[in-house]
C-alpha cells in the first residue's frame, strides 16, 4: 500500500529524516517506536501532506502514485488518515460539520452520491458508540475545549467515520488514562480490517498489549534502525533505545 | 418658535460651528469624510423607492420602512397597543410641555464624547425615525425590525426610550438600491431605565458606492442592560460612533461588532463606554475580515470614572486580513481612574492559522473551502450571540456571501 524509499526530510534547513525505508501492506498493523525528537511526527506528516516539511529526496509510493504530487485533501480522498499527536482547537467549526463534509468530498471523488444529513447522522452516532464518545461532543467546535483524553478519543471516531485505507496514529496512547486506553484501544482494534493498514506511533509497549502488531520499527537517527515483531518492543521497553545504538 | 425647532436651529449652527471632521481631529485620523462635502443636502425628501419584497422578509417582527428616510407606512406593521410611531408625526402633533420633552431628543452638545458636525447635521435635517417608549414593565411580544430603505442622501433619527423593566429587540436594516452616490446619515438614540433590556442590532448592507455616518448613544440606568450587534458588510465608507454611558449601578452593556470587508471598502467603528457607577460591566468583542484593499478602523475607549469601583470591563478585537492589501487600524484605549476594577483588553490581527487550515484539509477538505470555513468560523463567533436565529443565519447569509469562494461550503449554515 505504502512505499517509502531512502526519504530524506528537512524542516528549517535541518535533516530530519535521512534515508528512511519502510513497506506497508493492506491487513498489516505496524508500530515505530523511538526517542522524543527523532523525527516519527515528521514522518507522519509528511505522509499527510504537511506542507511545512521539505523532502529533500527519496519517494512516497501510495496504491502505486506519487504522495508527494498530491495535495493533503487528495490523499485524504484516496483513503490516507492522520490522527494527530497535538490534535489542533477549531472554534466555530463544528465537529459533525467537518466530518461530513470531510466524507462528501470523498464520495464525491470517489464517484458516490453524497450523503444526507439524516443517513450520515445515523453513521455517526454508531461509530462514536465505538469509543464511546459522548454525543454532546458531536455538536461542539472540534477539539474546542476538550481534554487531551477527549481530543485522542475525537481522533480515533473521526478515523472510524472517514474509514481510511492507511491510518497513521500519531501518540494516539499519550495522555490516556489506563481505562479510556482499553476503550480508544478497543475501538481501533475493531478498525482492523484485511483492507487497511494501521501504523501506530507510539513511546509504549502497553498500547501494543492491547493491539498487537505485526511488526515494531525502531526510528532513531533518521532511519528505521531496527525491525522486528512484538517481541523487539518488549526488549526496547526493558533496554532503553541505548540498546539499539550499541547494537547497531 | 417651537422648543423642537430651537433645537434644530441650534443642532444647525452647530454644524455650521463645527464643519465636517477632519483629520486634524484625532478621532478621525484614519478616516477622511472630505467627499461627504457634496453629500450633506438631503434635498427633496421622499423621492421614489420601492421597498416591497427587501430585507429580512422571513423575520416574524413588527415592520417599520423608511424609505429615503420617510416612514412608508403602507409597507409598515407596528403593533397597536405600544407607543411605536414616526417621529415626523410625533413632531408634528406634540404641543407644550411635550414639545420640551421631544426637543431633548434634538439637542445635541458638542461637549458630549465623540459629536461631530455630523451629529449636529443629523439634529438639523433629520426628516424622520422611530419614535419608541415602552412603558415601565412592558414586554414587546416581538422584534421591531426596521428597514431603510434608499437611493439619495438621507438623514433618520430614532429614539428608543424603554420604561422600567421594559424589554425589547430593535433590529435596523440599511439596503440601497442602485448604485448611487450618496449619504446615509444616522442617529439612535437610546435610553434604558431601571432594569429595562435592549437587543440592539444595525446591519449596514448598503450599496458599493454609499456612505454611511451613524451615532448611537446609550443612556443606560441602574440595572438595565444593552447588546448591541453592529454588522458592517456594505457601503464604500462607514463609520459608527457608538457612545454608551453606565449612569447607575449594576448596568451591563455588550458590544459586538463584525465587519466583512473587500474591494476599496472603509469601515471605522469609534466606541466608548463610559463606567461612571460602580458595579456596571461591560464586554466589547469586535472582529473584522479584511479582503481586497479594504481598511477597518476600531477604536474601543473605556473610561473608569472615579467612584466607578467594582467595574468589570473586558475587550476584545480580533482581525484577519485576507489580502497583503488589507489594512486595519485597532486601537483599545483604557482610562482608569481608582483602583478597584477588573479590566482586561486586547487586539490581535493575523491571517489563518497553518495548523488548522491543515487539519482540516487532512480530513478531505479541499484548501479554499477550508479557508472559508475557517473565516466564517471566526466571524460566526460575532453572530453567535445573536438571539434571534432569523436574524443571524439572514447575517450570516449575507457576510458569507461576500468571501471568496462561498459557493464550496454548501450546508455550511444548516
Ligand atoms: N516545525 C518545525 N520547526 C522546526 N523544527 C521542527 C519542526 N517540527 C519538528 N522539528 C524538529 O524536528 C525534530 C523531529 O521532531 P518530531 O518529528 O516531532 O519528533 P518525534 O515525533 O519523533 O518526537 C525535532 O528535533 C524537532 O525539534
Ligand atoms: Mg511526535
Amino acid at each position: 500500500m505504502l512505499v517509502i524509499k531512502d526519504l530524506h526530510v528537512s524542516v528549517g534547513g535541518k535533516e530530519i529524516l535521512k534515508g528512511l525505508n519502510l513497506t506497508i501492506n493492506a491487513g498489516e498493523v505496524h508500530a515505530i517506536m523511538g526517542p522524543n525528537g527523532a523525527g516519527k511526527s515528521t514522518l507522519s506528516n509528511v505522509i499527510a501532506g504537511h506542507d511545512g516539511y521539505e523532502v529533500t529526496s527519496g519517494s512516497l509510493t501510495y496504491k502505486g502514485e506519487d504522495l508527494l504530487a498530491m495535495k493533503p485533501e487528495e490523499r485524504a480522498w484516496a483513503g490516507v488518515f492522520l490522527a494527530f499527536q497535538y490534535p489542533v482547537e477549531i472554534p466555530g467549526v463544528n465537529n459533525t460539520y467537518l466530518l461530513k463534509a470531510g466524507v462528501n468530498a470523498k464520495r464525491k471523488h470517489q464517484g458516490l452520491t453524497e450523503l444526507d444529513a439524516f443517513d450520515f447522522m445515523s453513521v455517526v452516532k454508531e461509530k462514536a458508540k465505538l469509543v464511546e464518545l459522548d454525543a454532546s461532543f458531536l455538536s461542539r467546535s472540534v477539539n474546542e475545549g476538550f481534554s487531551g483524553g477527549e481530543k485522542k478519543r475525537n481522533e480515533i471516531f473521526q478515523m472510524a467515520v472517514l474509514e481510511p485505507d492507511l491510518a497513521l496514529l500519531d501518540e494516539t496512547d499519550s495522555g490516556l488514562d489506563i481505562d479510556a486506553l482499553r476503550i480508544v484501544a478497543g475501538g481501533i482494534n475493531k478498525l482492523r480490517s484485511p483492507d487497511r493498514a494501521i501504523v501506530m506511533i507510539t513511546h509504549y509497549q502497553r498500547l501494543l498489549d492491547y493491539i498487537e502488531p505485526d511488526f515494531v520499527h525502531v526510528l532513531a537517527e533518521g532511519k528505521i534502525q531496527k525491525t522486528g515483531d512484538k517481541s523487539l518492543a518488549l526488549k526496547l521497553e526493558e533496554h532503553g533505545y541505548d540498546w539499539v545504538k550499541e547494537n547497531l | 418658535m417651537n422648543p423642537v425647532e430651537q433645537a434644530r436651529q441650534d443642532a444647525l449652527s452647530l454644524f455650521k460651528e463645527l464643519g465636517l471632521p477632519n483629520k486634524c481631529n484625532e478621532d478621525w485620523k484614519y478616516t477622511d469624510v472630505s467627499r461627504l462635502e457634496g453629500l450633506l443636502d438631503i434635498g427633496g425628501v421622499g423621492a421614489d423607492v420601492h421597498s416591497e419584497g427587501l430585507g429580512m422578509v422571513d423575520l416574524d417582527a413588527y415592520r417599520m420602512v423608511f424609505a429615503n428616510g420617510v416612514f412608508d407606512a403602507a409597507q409598515s406593521n407596528l403593533p397597536d397597543a405600544v407607543e411605536i410611531v414616526s417621529l415626523a408625526a410625533l413632531e408634528a402633533s406634540v404641543s407644550g410641555e411635550e414639545s420640551k420633552a421631544l426637543a431633548k431628543l434634538f439637542h445635541v452638545s458638542g461637549n458630549e464624547p465623540l459629536v461631530n458636525g455630523l451629529t449636529a447635521l443629523n439634529a438639523a435635517i433629520a426628516s424622520d425615525g422611530a419614535a419608541v417608549c415602552l412603558a415601565d414593565n412592558s414586554v414587546l411580544d416581538k422584534p421591531l425590525y426596521i428597514l431603510h430603505v434608499s437611493n439619495q442622501n438621507n438623514a433618520i433619527r430614532h429614539g428608543l426610550m424603554l420604561g422600567e423593566n421594559a424589554q425589547a429587540q430593535v433590529i435596523e436594516h440599511f439596503i440601497s438600491v442602485g448604485e448611487e452616490n450618496a449619504l446615509s446619515n444616522c442617529v439612535t438614540a437610546v435610553i434604558l431605565k431601571n432594569g429595562a433590556s435592549l437587543e440592539h442590532s444595525r446591519l449596514q448592507q448598503e450599496g458599493k458606492k454609499q456612505a454611511h455616518v451613524a451615532r448611537v448613544e446609550v443612556k443606560q440606568f441602574r440595572d438595565s442592560s444593552y447588546t448591541f450587534h453592529g454588522i458592517e458588510l456594505g457601503a464604500s465608507l462607514s463609520r459608527t460612533d457608538l457612545v454608551v454611558s453606565l449612569s447607575e449601578p449594576g448596568a451591563s452593556c455588550e458590544l459586538n461588532g463584525l465587519f466583512v470587508l473587500d474591494g476599496r471598502q472603509h469601515v471605522d467603528h469609534h466606541t466608548r463606554i463610559d463606567h461612571q457607577a460602580p458595579h456596571c460591566v461591560s464586554r466589547e468583542n469586535y472582529r473584522t475580515v479584511l479582503d481586497g484593499r479594504s481598511h477597518g478602523v476600531f477604536n474601543g475607549k473605556v473610561v473608569v470614572h472615579k467612584g466607578a469601583i467594582k467595574t468589570d470591563s473586558s475587550q476584545s478585537n480580533g482581525n484577519l486580513l485576507l489580502s497583503n492589501h488589507a489594512q486595519i487600524d485597532t486601537k483599545p484605549e483604557l482610562e482608569i481612574y481608582n483602583d478597584d476594577v477588573k479590566c482586561a483588553h486586547g487586539a490581535t490581527v493575523g491571517q489563518l492559522d497553518d495548523k488548522q487550515l491543515f487539519y482540516l484539509r487532512s480530513r478531505g477538505i479541499c484548501e479554499e473551502a477550508a479557508q472559508e470555513l475557517l473565516v466564517f468560523a471566526f466571524a460566526d463567533e460575532i453572530l453567535a450571540a445573536m438571539s434571534n436565529q432569523v436574524v443571524r443565519s439572514y447575517v450570516e447569509k449575507a457576510a458569507f456571501a461576500k468571501l471568496p469562494h462561498a459557493s464550496d461550503l454548501d450546508g455550511l449554515m444548516g
